[in-house]
């Protein structure tokens, strides 16, 4: 019984540094997501979230929005963009506990300064 | 010269082999096994595997001609693969366009063409079958809404403009409309799902495919393979094997993980091994091309690449030592980057050449302003400040822009025989555009062996594998040593809709 309590608390330790360590990235985070993995991981824990899982909060449509670049440059909209449209999922550019590159950058050179990995 | 950091760029396309290549290995990898005793998990009545051009044509056609429960796999989170990302370069024969600019064309010229880039090895009756179809193609794109240039381009190895691109100078000007037709006459779409197999029934056919769901590309993350039984048959549109370093340095081991690439990351070709272990003939793997109007200043394709291949015809490529030309602005890719590869110091070090077009012809093309926007092209006012920034001979320099001039002017190129058509009127003159080259690995003409039934032949047997076609660039020996550029899509549109219908009649 002793054991499984180390164990266990060593599992909630675990998993308490992993979402601090995301709320990091994007502190507006912090709130909604609190000690609660499952927020995110409808999949279950040990599983990468589903495709669906960020758009619980987040649309599609708002964030294009957001990011949209001038007539010229409107293709370079992540949330819109000339290759897939509004069909990247999020995980592709977007990590919570590792940052990731923007999918773009495999080939273009333009910036995201807002990006946060 | 450039802010660009080129050495984390040349990191990340490593890393990217490394990834490919841990996918490959996964521990959990399934092969083909028989159908005998497997529990389906689902039962539909077509496999696609890959989401590109091949693979789209072949939903929409096999919708056409009747299908009602189609199911096409991915194994990125994205659609599209290569198909997405490509130039949107598509040639056809006999188009209204060419009727309209007065193009003489026809489908053995088109052959002819690309027999001719094919070094004798090409598969003439798979040319043929694809030129033949290649208009039909090109009104599928038309019919579910994409958009073209009004004019036609004469790419390099082409006897005649018969090539149309995009307006948005990209495959996804046709990925897209076809993604949502798909979507729109109710093709099932899965992302994330990999193909790990064929299931086999008693005489060999194919029946059913092991499909790995849930699938993070380069993650560690097992997802789950399911059985799924695949009433009419499978098609195999999985692309080509440019980002597999191991694969292509197989073939050919100067093509390491220094070497740029311009396709997706998904070109890794595990489904082209399947089938090699399932009996198909491996066909042409050795023959990788390279592009040679891509740059080493940016990643991927990028922005030049389309740049160069519009401005090749009327531009003069030069050595950065000489200031001189040192091949056909528009021969075929093979002849150009193995004639770029030479430029080099004495160290034989990479000295990437320079392509000048003067400003006022480059920027008809719409991405000259953004390769200057993002660095990875100049302007230069005069010829002078042109030699200094790069360090080219001014003298050498000046005198091959006079002969070139001449060649403008009398329309015959004396040093390479270039076809000055589309030069005509358009002099090299200041303010100039310049852009360096150098190759990427870029198409794969290699994989299994078809007929133009899209029916996938076996090695023993001689015959074509039952429930099993295959469409686009995993297939190989249809253009032989080099392919033409601009003869992808309709090949793998065609192809597509050929093996929709062949399963169809089945
Ligand atoms: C940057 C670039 C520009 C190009 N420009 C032109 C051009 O202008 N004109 C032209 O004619 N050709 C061009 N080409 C060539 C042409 O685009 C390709 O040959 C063509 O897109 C291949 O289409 P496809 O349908 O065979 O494969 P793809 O479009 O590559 O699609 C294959 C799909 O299968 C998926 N896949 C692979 N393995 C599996 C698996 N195990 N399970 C599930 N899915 C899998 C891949 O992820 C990919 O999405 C270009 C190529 C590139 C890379």
């Amino acid at each position: 019984m002793k054991n499984f309590n180390i164990i266990l608390g060593l599992v909630l330790l675990g998993l308490t540094s992993l979402s601090v360590q995301s709320a990091e990235i994007r502190d507006y985070h912090k709130d909604v997501i609190g000690n609660d993995c499952k927020t995110c991981h409808d999949n279950g824990i040990k599983q990468f979230p589903s495709d669906e899982s960020c758009l619980q909060c987040h649309d599609v449509d708002d964030l294009a929005k957001q990011t949209a670049r001038s007539e010229e440059d409107k293709w370079q909209n992540p949330h819109n963009n000339l290759h897939y449209g509004k069909e990247v999922p999020c995980q592709e550019c977007h990590g919570e506990h590792t940052p990731k590159e923007p999918l773009c950058s495999n080939c273009h050179t333009f910036k995201f300064d807002k990006h946060k990995g | 010269m450039s802010n660009i950091d080129l050495l984390g760029r040349r990191k990340f396309i490593a890393g990217l082999g490394i990834a490919a290549g841990a996918a490959m290995v996964a521990p959990a990898m399934a092969v083909s096994e028989k159908a005998d005793g497997v529990k389906w998990d689902k039962e539909v009545e077509i496999v696609i595997i890959g989401s590109g051009f091949a693979g789209l044509a072949a939903a929409i056609e096999a919708t056409r001609k009747g299908a009602k429960d189609i199911h096409m796999f991915e194994k990125m989170s994205y659609f599209g693969g290569n198909s997405a990302i490509n130039g949107g370069l598509f040639a056809a024969p006999g188009t209204p366009m060419q009727k309209t600019e007065g193009v003489k064309d026809s489908v053995d010229r088109m052959v002819n063409d690309q027999l001719a880039s094919g070094r004798g090895v090409a598969d003439e009756g798979l040319l043929r079958h694809v030129a033949s179809h290649a208009v039909e193609a090109l009104q599928m794109t038309l019919d579910a809404g994409s958009e073209f240039h009004p004019y036609l381009q004469q790419l390099g190895g082409h006897s005649v403009a018969r090539t149309y691109q995009t307006t948005v100078s990209c495959g996804a000007g046709i990925t897209q409309p076809l993604f949502k037709e798909c979507k729109r006459i109710g093709v099932n779409t899965h992302n994330r799902s990999k193909f790990e197999g064929f299931l086999v029934g008693a005489k060999g056919e194919v029946v059913g495919v092991k499909m790995r769901t849930n699938y993070h590309f380069g993650e560690d993350q097992p997802g789950k393979v399911l059985n799924i039984r695949a009433k009419r048959g499978v098609i195999m549109a999985t692309g080509g094997f440019a980002q597999n370093v191991d694969l292509r340095m197989a073939q050919d081991p100067t093509l390491t993980a220094d070497v740029g690439c311009t396709n997706a990351p998904g070109a890794t070709g595990e489904g082209m091994y399947e089938m090699f272990r399932l009996g198909a003939i491996p066909t042409h793997l050795a023959y990788i091309q390279s592009g040679p109007w891509a740059s080493p200043d940016e990643g991927g394709f990028g922005y030049v690449s389309n740049y160069s291949i519009f401005n090749l015809p009327h531009s003069m490529a030069v050595s950065r030592t000489t200031g001189k030309r040192f091949m056909n602005e528009i021969a075929d890719r093979k002849t150009r980057a193995d004639a770029e590869l030479e430029n080099r110091d004495e160290k034989g070090n990479p000295v990437p050449p320079l392509l000048i077009t003067s400003f006022k012809d480059s920027k008809a093309h719409p991405n000259t302003e953004k390769v200057i926007k993002y660095n990875v092209g100049w302007k230069f006012d005069s010829v002078e400040e042109l030699a200094t920034h790069f360090g080219v001979p001014l003298a050498g320099l000046k005198a091959q822009i006079a002969e070139y001039n001449g060649y403008v002017k009398t329309g015959e190129d004396k040093q390479f025989g270039k076809n000055m058509t589309k030069a005509a009127g358009k002099y090299i003159e200041a303010p100039f555009t310049v852009v360096r080259l150098w190759p990427k690995v870029h198409y794969c003409q290699g994989g299994v062996k078809v007929n133009t039934k899209a029916e996938v032949a076996d090695s023993f047997t001689g015959k074509s594998i039952p429930g099993l076609y295959a469409a686009g660039e995993v297939c190989g020996g249809i253009h032989g040593v080099s392919r033409l550029g601009s003869c992808s899509i309709p090949e793998c549109m065609v192809m597509g809709m050929t093996a929709a219908r062949s399963l169809m009649k089945v």
